[in-house]
């Protein structure tokens, strides 16, 4: 049941044809897994944030330096040598006090992440690095619960949607694909663009509104400012999904 | 045996800027092999010693995925290879 208030904060969203009252009582029952508070993770935690998402659960452990100033928005130069999760919870609970942020000081592994990730519906890569996306993706396939991908790089940014046991996953894309881990360029914009289209589609899918970017892998070139779209199939000799899997929970 | 090439806007640097060409080759090996021939400076950056595509790197024929991914996958006249670097900042 939705507060006087909240009827009123969303309103212009509440609006929109097919979602409603009912899609924003949705929206409030939802806790979402947020897998890093930088880059990505800073406009999708807004966007989550202001659309009245119910819980965040935000796990990062990293503090905030000054070179994640460029792009990382939910730091600023007062919160330098904080807990990224701290001062992310701290600008979040001011967009919205109506939603619960859950910070989590903590490295993702294979050992904890089941635990973290707890009873969350869906799960949102915001990470900086493959080896954690890959644990992350496994977890979405063993719990049935949607992965929400996105990247950058310098200009570049992409971003797909996994629906375990129905579409394809990270693995069918990149077969365990590796790259060295090391600083990477990257200009503020671009995980902005690829960040709110993930916020994006959490919503729709919480929502249960449109289509979303499942079986295709969305490419964003922004110095050609070029959107482009690969498909992606579902890899039968998947490592991580090429198994029974669970079915995706439905909302 | 002509197929066009789109590489990522990453690789500019390595070839004067131009991001879309023509090669020639009946697989993608021939055609990647093409490439470097045409724009050198990509080899180190897209082949490993013996001449496959590095790990680091995705290929899409004609806007798809290819399982499985093998450098022997044949490729016809007016097709296109696209050539993605595996990116993975946050």
């Amino acid at each position: 049941m939705l507060t006087a208030e909240e009827l009123q904060r969303y309103d212009r969203q509440i609006m929109i044809y097919g979602f409603g009252e009912a899609g924003q009582e949705k929206l409030k029952k939802a806790k979402v897994f947020l897998a890093g508070a930088g880059g990505l993770g800073s406009p999708v935690a807004i966007y989550l944030t202001t659309a009245g998402i119910g819980t965040l659960r935000i796990a990062d452990h990293d503090k905030v330096e000054l070179s994640n100033l460029n792009r990382q928005v939910l730091h600023w130069k007062e919160n330098i040598g904080k807990r990224k999760v701290d001062s992310a919870a701290a600008k979040l609970g001011k967009f919205n006090p109506g939603v619960k942020i859950e910070p989590i000081f903590e490295t993702i592994t294979e050992a904890n992440v089941s635990q973290l990730v707890g009873d969350a519906d869906l799960i949102v890569d915001a990470m900086d690095n493959l080896p954690t996306r890959y644990i992350l993706n496994r977890t979405a396939i063993k719990k049935g619960i949607p992965f929400f991908h996105g990247a950058v790089y310098g200009f570049e940014g992409r971003a797909m949607t996994v629906l375990p046991g129905k579409t394809a996953c990270l693995n069918c894309l990149y077969h365990s694909a590796s790259v060295p881990e090391e600083k990477f360029p990257v200009i503020g914009v671009t995980p902005a663009v690829i960040g709110c289209i993930q916020a994006t589609e959490v919503i729709k899918y919480i929502v249960g509104l449109g289509e979303l970017l499942t079986d295709r892998l969305l490419n964003f070139d922004g110095l050609r400012m070029k959107f482009s779209e690969f498909k992606i199939s579902r890899d039968p000799a998947c490592e991580h999904c090429g198994t029974p899997s669970k079915q995706v929970k439905k909302k | 045996m002509s197929v066009d090439v789109e590489i990522s806007s990453i690789f500019g640097s390595y070839t004067d800027g131009v991001l879309n060409m023509k090669v020639e080759g009946k697989t993608v090996r021939e055609c990647l092999h093409d490439l470097v021939r045409q724009f050198p400076d990509l080899k180190k950056m897209l082949l490993n010693k013996d001449g496959d595509l590095m790990h680091s790197y995705d290929f899409f024929i004609n806007g798809k995925s290819v399982y499985p991914k093998d450098m022997n996958t044949p490729l016809k006249n007016g097709d296109k290879l696209n050539v993605l670097f595996v990116i993975h900042g946050g």
